[in-house]
């Protein structure tokens, strides 16, 4: 093989398509004020939170499924999903010997192990089956250090007040089509919540497996993190294979008062589809933080290599003197993956700084965008961004395509916005094979190369992870 | 200069503003457009007295013809050699297709001025000739232009457009470009007003392979300014350069709108668009960069640097790339910001007061893409006229 | 060291090569033994850095005719990368630059391939930091650019020692250095013939392609061979090196000339 150009990239099998066979407690398809007010009940919710649910899906009713992101996919069926799905099980078990056998062995064959014996050292782990919490690894020592970290549904019962006052405070209920969805039927997601003064003692983790090929999974993810508090969290996402598409909208919301931090990573890695673009997941995501407070910090970092369609920003709102808000970004996409992400910096108050930098990769028949939007109010004096795009071609089929919305009212503030575009070049390649490196870790050392400052931000545990995912997209790449 | 032939294309832009109706904000292209100001251009009664400016005397060498939208006065122009009219026949097959291949067709200030314009002047160039100074003047409501020019095989043509304007009144003006293998056209663009007057600008401009196209274009002093250049390399092998200077003060909004595509492979161009916003101002920038699958080893380079000089003015820009290619080299580049303080102080540290020294950056600063315009332009004082405008 | 019984390591026959259907070699020998250096000159255009990148197998580079034996096997047989295991180096004249792929790194990946197929043990992160170390003071390079990204932000004097410095790790048989010396003042020429000097041994060859006389000021060859018109024409010892630089190639024009071939 003297290749002579790096051609279609053909991704090894998906490693998790498997299903898990269980009994799920299942309502009809179909969305309508009953069913939400059916989801509310089946999980006995508090008032509050019914209304919450309600004002949200009459907001949806009102509201028109976005087109401007120039996404191609045939018209979803909104009453064609199930709203609610969840394995059949008692309440949730205190201990994890108690926990369906099944579920613990789904989670060993995706590599986050649960049990006593075999679960990561320093790292708690919610595990999220079919948008509902199973198990929550490590939550008593974290009770320890006044750190709350459970599943959503939990939260709601256990802290209804911190529920009440955050949620949809950052993302609220009619901010877009995805996230009105959302709020009016999510079904369970991880609640975290770091007092005042504690940097939580551990990195945090959900795992999100969708089983069920019929069913929405619509999972609400909130994290406070009080004055002088900080915390890194990972998220991981995988599905099954099947051959029609599922529908992921979650939201996430992110709240920073004074001098706090939250350190929020994603590792995305959804089943695509096959090469044909047939079945995989629509991940239609809002993801959005609010530094409140002065000299606090919000870290998205996100590694995106799976989804059919992504549609996913994950922003902060820079409110507090002083704030930081960073969006690291790593997106993958191959075959006819289609993926449409960004970040949107706020800048409100002064001195506010933000850094981005989005590496996409784009290989086969698939299309790969940067969206993302700067902007320095009024007040943001002295406030800076800097921006750097980069994007990554493989074959000639791949689209590649870069939109930074720039907005400026404040003549004190400093945009800076870079972007540019390279392949894997024949020179590089012949370099590195004419000192011994085959040519396919040739390929994949430039890639990992290419996306090395985003791995940087990665915790430690997951960065080698993230390398290795990528080289396995890449696999049996090239001809 | 034919009028004839427009007739069946006032007719097409009537029925295509009444189908489009007014932009809206929900249109990505006029999300951020004064559409107030917008309808009001588009209410403007046709122009009904036309302004004689007082217009410096050109330089030595340059023909110069002035358009004011109504008479056909160039009837028994001499036309130096190189320089000859499109015939009727010509007319009726190239009217129109440039538009369509630089994707313009149903662009609303394309088809605002189609149902407005009633004079053409079309040209055809071969050979190395005299620069061409066309001054684009007006007068009260509004005046509509329109500029066909075919740069035949190795043509090659230095080309100024003035555009003068005052009062309440509207400039429309579309100029569609052939450049022929090999040609070179040099294009500037100077559009001043007194801060009252609008202007929409669309240009299209085909290029085959080996032509050169460099745009140079000076906006400043319009209520509403939108000017649009859109360059297809047809073939790619082309070499394309967009500078351009927008600087708005007062109250007025300058947006810039470029489109650049590459159908064929080995393409180069280069962009550098300057915006500096004071007062109440509101500059726009929009680049669209599109690099289809054929543009293999396309290079191209987009620099959008902006000034915001107040803190009631506003900046948006927003530099775009779509790329399918993969052996190509793109890049772009945004920054905003004020003027630089170090700079200020180092000419402050010489004795030079706050203002002046801020004067000074920014004539730097416009003078950098002013100086790209083609020699005609000297007659006109460019720079003094920028300054000007901003102090008004 | 010319040792007539020394093993032959790369015999190349014939050989026509060409680049996007220009033929450019037309018609190559050369024989090269163990202990032997050979420099190979010629004008810009001549076909001696087509040598190079096709001995190494570029792929841009078409073999059209001829045959290549490394130590008895196909060379053209091999990918890019077996060669390079198997011993064959080529010391690029432009190295590119690779973003963000570490040096370090690199040079591991590419001194653990080499040593794989040499039977030696494969190094891991620390007993290669130690390794790479000793293998810096051959060309004396600063170890802050173990740091960073391969030849990223190099001066070209950098580059070129970073090539040896490669050289000295993955301890080729034959070594093929195209215009080593271009771009180097003198002190940094000298530094990087010294590390060559110093590679060298009675067992591997090199192969130093030069436009001009002062590596070879450096660098004693054992042969000397001018190439023109993608062939060599004329093969001689050190003198013809010396002879070149006094009168220039303007014979070589008149010999062409005289063969019919320009």
């Amino acid at each position: 093989m003297t290749s002579s150009s790096t051609k279609d990239l053909v991704s090894q099998p998906y490693k998790y398509g498997f299903v898990t066979e269980i009994e799920t407690d299942k309502i009809a398809k179909g969305l309508s004020e009953d069913v939400v007010r059916l989801i509310s009940a089946k999980k006995e919710e508090p008032d509050f939170l019914l209304q919450f649910r309600l004002r949200a899906f009459r907001n949806w009713l009102t509201l028109e499924e976005p087109d401007w992101a120039e996404l191609g996919y045939p018209e979803i069926d909104y009453q064609n999903i199930v709203y609610y799905a969840a394995p059949k099980q008692q309440d949730k078990k205190a201990s994890l010997d108690e926990v369906d056998p099944k579920l613990l062995e789904t989670f060993d064959k995706l590599g986050i192990p649960l049990s006593e014996q075999k679960r990561l050292s320093n790292v708690a782990v919610d595990a999220v089956f079919d948008s509902v919490s199973i198990a929550t690894t490590y939550k008593e020592k974290l009770a320890e250090h006044g750190v709350v970290f459970c599943s959503f549904s939990e939260a709601v019962k256990e802290h209804p007040e911190l529920i009440e006052r955050y949620l949809g405070s950052v993302v609220s209920s009619n901010d877009n089509y995805f996230a009105a969805l959302n709020s009016a039927v999510f079904s369970d997601g991880s609640f975290v919540f770091i007092p005042k003064g504690v940097e939580c003692p551990m990195e945090l983790s959900t795992y999100f497996r969708i089983n069920s090929g019929d069913t929405g999974q619509f999972e609400r993810t909130l994290i406070v993190a009080e004055e002088g508090a900080s915390v890194s969290y990972l998220e991981g996402c995988t599905a099954p294979m099947f051959d029609t598409n599922q529908l992921h909208a979650a939201v996430v919301e992110l709240v920073v008062l004074d001098d706090a931090s939250i350190k929020y990573s994603t590792v995305q890695n959804w089943y695509a589809g096959d090469e044909n673009g047939v079945g995989g997941i629509y991940n239609f995501v809002t993801k959005r933080g609010q530094c409140r407070g002065a000299r606090s910090r919000i870290s998205w970092t996100q590694v995106e290599t799976g989804s059919a369609i992504t549609w996913k920003y994950p922003s902060c709102l820079l409110q507090g003197a002083d704030s930081v808000g960073e969006f690291y970004s790593v997106a993958l996409t191959n075959n006819c993956q289609q993926a449409d992400t960004g970040t949107k910096m706020v800048h409100v108050g002064p001195r506010t700084r933000s850094t981005i930098v989005s590496k996409g990769i784009s290989a086969g028949r698939s299309s790969n965008s940067y969206r993302g939007l700067v902007q320095m109010g009024r007040n943001a004096k002295g406030a800076r961004n800097y921006s750097q795009c980069d994007s990554m071609l493989i074959g000639d089929q791949a689209a590649a395509n870069t939109y930074p919305y720039i907005r400026s009212q404040q003549p004190q503030a400093a945009i800076e916005h870079e972007a540019s575009t390279c392949r894997i070049s024949e020179d590089q390649l012949f370099y590195l094979q004419s000192r011994g490196i085959g040519f396919e870790e040739a390929v994949s050392m430039m890639v990992s190369g290419f996306c090395r400052d985003v791995f940087n931000q990665l915790p430690m545990e997951f960065a080698a992870e993230a390398d290795k995912l990528l080289a396995l997209k890449l696999e049996g790449s090239v001809g | 200069m034919v009028s004839s032939v427009l007739a069946p294309v006032q007719e097409r832009g009537r029925a295509a503003l009444e189908r489009l109706g007014l932009p809206t904000r929900r249109q990505e292209a006029w999300r951020l457009t004064d559409l107030k100001r917008l309808a009001a251009v588009a209410a403007l009664p046709p122009c009904s007295t036309s302004v004689r400016h007082a217009l410096p005397a050109p330089s030595e060498g340059v023909l110069r013809l002035v358009l004011d939208g109504s008479q056909p006065s160039l009837e028994g122009q001499v036309w130096p050699q190189g320089f000859s009219l499109l015939n009727h026949a010509d007319l009726e097959q190239v009217l129109g297709q440039i538009l369509d291949h630089c994707g313009c067709a149903e662009a609303w200030p394309v088809e605002f001025n189609h149902a407005s314009s009633h004079q053409l002047l079309a040209l055809r160039i071969h050979g190395k000739v005299p620069p061409l100074e066309l001054v684009l003047s007006g007068g009260d409501g509004l005046v509509a232009t329109r500029v066909i020019l075919i740069l035949d095989e190795k043509a090659d043509l230095d080309l100024l457009e003035v555009v003068l304007a005052e009062g309440v009144s509207a400039h429309s003006h579309v100029i569609e470009v052939h450049i022929g293998q090999e040609a070179e056209l040099r294009h500037g663009f100077l559009a001043t007003a007194d801060g009252q007057a609008s202007l929409l600008a669309h240009l299209a401009v085909e290029q085959a392979p080996r032509s050169r196209y460099a745009f140079t274009s000076v906006v400043t002093g319009w209520s509403l300014g939108r000017i649009e250049p859109r360059v297809v390399q047809l073939e790619g092998q082309a070499e394309t350069t967009l500078k351009g200077l927008a600087m708005s003060s007062a109250e007025q909004q300058l947006a810039t709108h470029t489109a650049v595509r590459f159908d064929g492979p080995e393409g180069e161009f280069d962009q550098l668009q300057k915006c500096l916003a004071s007062g109440q101002s509101h500059t726009i920038f929009n680049g669209a960069i599109d690099v289809p699958r054929v543009a293999q080893r396309t290079n191209a380079a987009q620099l959008s640097r902006n000034l915001l000089l107040s803190g009631q003015a506003r900046v948006d820009t927003k530099p775009e790339l779509e790329i399918v290619a993969d052996d190509v080299r793109c890049a772009h580049g945004a920054t905003v910001s004020q003027l630089q303080e170090d700079e200020l102080f180092y000419l402050q540290s010489r004795g030079i007061g706050a203002s002046d020294a801020a004067a000074l950056l920014l004539r730097g600063a416009c003078q950098e893409v002013i100086e790209q315009l083609p020699s005609p332009a000297q007659a006109w004082q460019p720079l003094n006229r920028v300054m000007e405008s901003l102090d008004r | 060291m010319i040792r007539p019984d020394a093993e032959l390591l790369l015999e190349i026959t014939d050989l026509h090569a060409a680049v996007e259907d220009k033929p450019i070699l037309k018609g190559v020998n050369l024989q090269v033994r163990a202990g032997e250096i050979h420099a190979v000159m010629g004008r810009n255009g001549s076909g001696k850095s087509t040598l190079s990148k096709v001995l190494a197998g570029h792929p841009a580079y078409r073999v059209t005719g001829g045959s290549v034996r490394y130590r008895s096997q196909d060379l053209f047989e091999l990918e890019p990368e077996e060669r390079a295991r198997l011993g064959v180096f080529l010391g690029f004249q432009y190295p590119v630059e690779i973003p963000g792929v570490s040096n370090l790194e690199f040079l591991r990946v590419a001194t653990n391939a080499r040593r794989e197929k040499q039977g030696s043990e494969e190094l891991d992160t620390f007993a290669f930091e130690d390794h790479v170390r000793e293998k810096l003071a051959v060309v004396q390079m600063d170890p802050a650019f173990l740091e960073r990204s391969v030849n990223e932000g190099f001066s070209g004097g950098e580059k070129k020692r970073n090539e040896i410095l490669q050289m000295a790790l993955l301890e080729p048989v034959v070594s093929i250095l195209d215009e080593t010396d271009s771009g180097l003042d003198i002190d940094a020429l000298r530094i990087v013939a010294g590390g060559v000097n110093q590679l060298a041994t009675t067992d591997n060859a090199t192969l130093l392609i030069t436009h001009y006389q002062r590596l070879l000021d450096e660098i004693t060859p054992d042969y000397v061979h001018v190439m023109a018109a993608g062939r060599i024409l004329r093969t001689g010892g050190r003198e013809l090196a010396l002879e070149l630089e006094q009168t220039g190639y303007d014979w070589v024009d008149k010999e062409l000339a005289a063969q019919g071939v320009a």
